[in-house]
């Protein structure tokens, strides 16, 4: 065998070894577990640093923009944010800007609620503190200490209580959302009159408190598509609320320019952006753990390494075999 | 049970798609047709359920806000799209959205991506008390977007300093975006397997937490 035919195979390798590779590498460190450190960005670190400016007299909306496809990167971004809402006592807006959007928020919702999960949060549906509202206890402390007065014991490993209508609302999807937003610069109400559930959100204290997007301090987009742009156009143009951006990393560069211009907070892009606000909010002390997110973050090194070595393994075939002397690579594929 | 039956048919369909990358097969194409056919479905009875059963016809069957019949007639001119001889009448729905869409967001549109950008590209490059790297920044980034620009401006050959130069370190801009750009679809297309893979071994097999 010649070595320019060495040089020739290797160029013409069937893919499915490459996709195989892939697969390995893949799969190992999450049975083996590295452990690499993550280092934060000033992108993420400035959505957490506003994030952590807000208490319980602030609300924030977590804009479920993307669908299934792209829920192995949004997602993790999403219960980041509403975990460290959650632990600020920070109220929470869920709203999808894509039909799809609306299983996502359920799913993160029930993700953040599910006494699975390390450092769960144990939710309190609407119907069930209704006595309460009635009573006017509708205060987060006051809630709490008469909720927890009344017998109702936080379960183990539970690290503190959401009450629907108080602490989140989750609103759904509604078409043409981008008008939505802009409705709701002018009041949520005449937008979503109930919430997913039915319930009439009017009467809800989360509601009473925030009526509109200039009662609300910031909107987290997490988005797999330019849906993150209408928050922009729509809501910081407007009326100047705040917008911070979780996108996929097929966006993030695009997105980049927004920071500069001081449109967006901050922006975590990609799996590496929703670990970074893991790891924040566990060098915090917000969370005990990191999350799935991070976990990702070992087969994304080794699988990006891996990647290196083909590209760098197949410019040493293409130039040791004199390809790039040819106009014309033979090739099978 | 309804959760283990859930998680089986989507580890059978991602696996059924992932085996499109030894070769196309029939188990595959089930899956594919089928993520749009649900897709599609769901999407249906979603925009059913909120919003022309509450927003339209419950209103209306009310017995009041008999307004609403306009946009439901708009709404209904979408369906002369199936008969070729009134296909002509879908347009009015359409230039109604257009309409609407463009009088209302132009001026924020032109803001959001146009205004606010031309004014982050315009900043000193230098002041005093400025650090140096935020002077090679600006630096960087002026010449970078003039460059750019340069070279999408086709109506004077790209020759000379100011045109032919102007316009060769435009494309090195040009390909450091796409560098950047490949490098973060490259990390987002693992991080979409990333998800599948713990899905795999976490909520099918249990083999990781």
């Amino acid at each position: 065998m010649s070595a320019v035919n060495i040089w020739e195979k290797m160029l013409n390798v069937d893919r499915r070894w490459i996709f195989l590779g892939i697969g390995i590498v893949s799969i190992v460190p999450f049975l083996i577990g590295f452990g690499m450190p993550i280092t934060t960005t000033i992108e993420v670190e400035g959505i957490f640093n506003f994030m952590n400016e807000l208490g319980p007299d602030d609300a924030i909306f977590i804009g479920f923009d993307f669908a299934p496809g792209t829920q192995a990167e949004n997602m993790p971004m999403a219960v980041a944010v509403m975990r460290h809402a959650f632990h600020n006592h920070t109220s929470v807006f869920m709203t999808a800007y894509v039909p799809l959007g609306k299983g996502m928020a359920v799913s993160a919702l029930d993700y953040v609620t599910n006494p699975k999960t390390e450092g769960f949060y144990e939710r309190v549906l609407y119907e069930d503190w209704v006595d309460y509202r009635e009573a006017g206890i509708t205060n987060k402390e006051e809630l709490t200490v008469a909720w927890e007065s009344d017998g109702n014991a936080l379960p183990e490993g539970a690290v503190g209580w959401v009450f629907e209508g108080r602490d989140y609302v989750l609103l759904g999807y509604l078409p043409l959302f981008h008008l939505v937003i802009l409705g709701m610069t002018g009041s949520i109400e005449t937008q979503f009159p109930v919430d997913y559930h039915g319930n009439p959100i009017g009467d809800m204290p989360i509601l009473m408190e925030h009526k509109s997007l200039r009662d609300v301090d910031l909107a987290v987009t997490t988005s797999g598509s330019s849906a993150c742009v209408a928050w922009i156009t729509y809501a910081r143009e407007k009326i100047g609320l705040p917008i911070a951006f979780g996108v996929t990393g097929v966006m993030a560069t695009d997105y980049f320019p927004y920071i500069q211009s001081g449109q967006i907070v901050g922006q975590m892009g990609g799996l590496r952006g929703a670990a970074e606000y893991e790891v924040l909010l566990k060098e915090n002390g917000i969370t005990r753990t990191t999350d799935k997110a991070f976990t990702g973050m070992d087969v994304q090194s080794a699988a990006h390494i891996f990647i290196i070595l083909l590209i760098v393994m197949g410019n040493i075939a293409f130039f040791a075999g004199g390809f790039h002397k040819q106009t014309k690579l033979k090739g099978r594929r | 049970m309804y959760d283990t039956i859930g998680i089986w048919v989507g580890a059978f369909f991602t696996l059924a798609i992932y085996s499109f990358l030894y070769k196309e097969n029939p188990v595959y194409r089930l899956a594919e047709h089928l993520v749009v056919g649900i897709s599609l479905g769901y999407t249906m009875v979603l925009i059913y359920n909120t919003v022309i059963l509450p927003k339209l016809l419950e209103p209306l069957f009310a017995g009041n806000h008999w307004i609403l019949i306009i946009p439901g007639l708009l709404g209904l001119l979408y369906i002369t799209r199936f008969i070729p001889s009134i296909a002509w009448l879908s347009r009015y729905p359409i230039a109604f959205i257009m309409g609407t869409g463009m009088g209302i967001g132009f001026p924020l549109t032109m803001k959001a991506y146009v205004l606010r950008q031309l004014e982050a590209a315009m900043v000193p490059l230098y002041e005093s008390g400025m650090p140096w790297y935020e002077v090679f920044g600006n630096i960087v980034m002026i010449f970078g977007t003039l460059a750019a620009l340069i070279y999408f401006f086709f109506s004077k050959p790209h020759k000379g300093l100011f045109f032919g130069t102007g316009s060769k370190i435009g494309i090195w801009v040009i390909m450091l975006g796409f560098g950047a750009t490949f490098g973060f679809t490259v990390m987002g297309r693992i991080s979409l397997l990333i998800g599948r893979i713990q899905y795999l071994l976490g909520d099918w097999l249990h083999i990781i937490e």
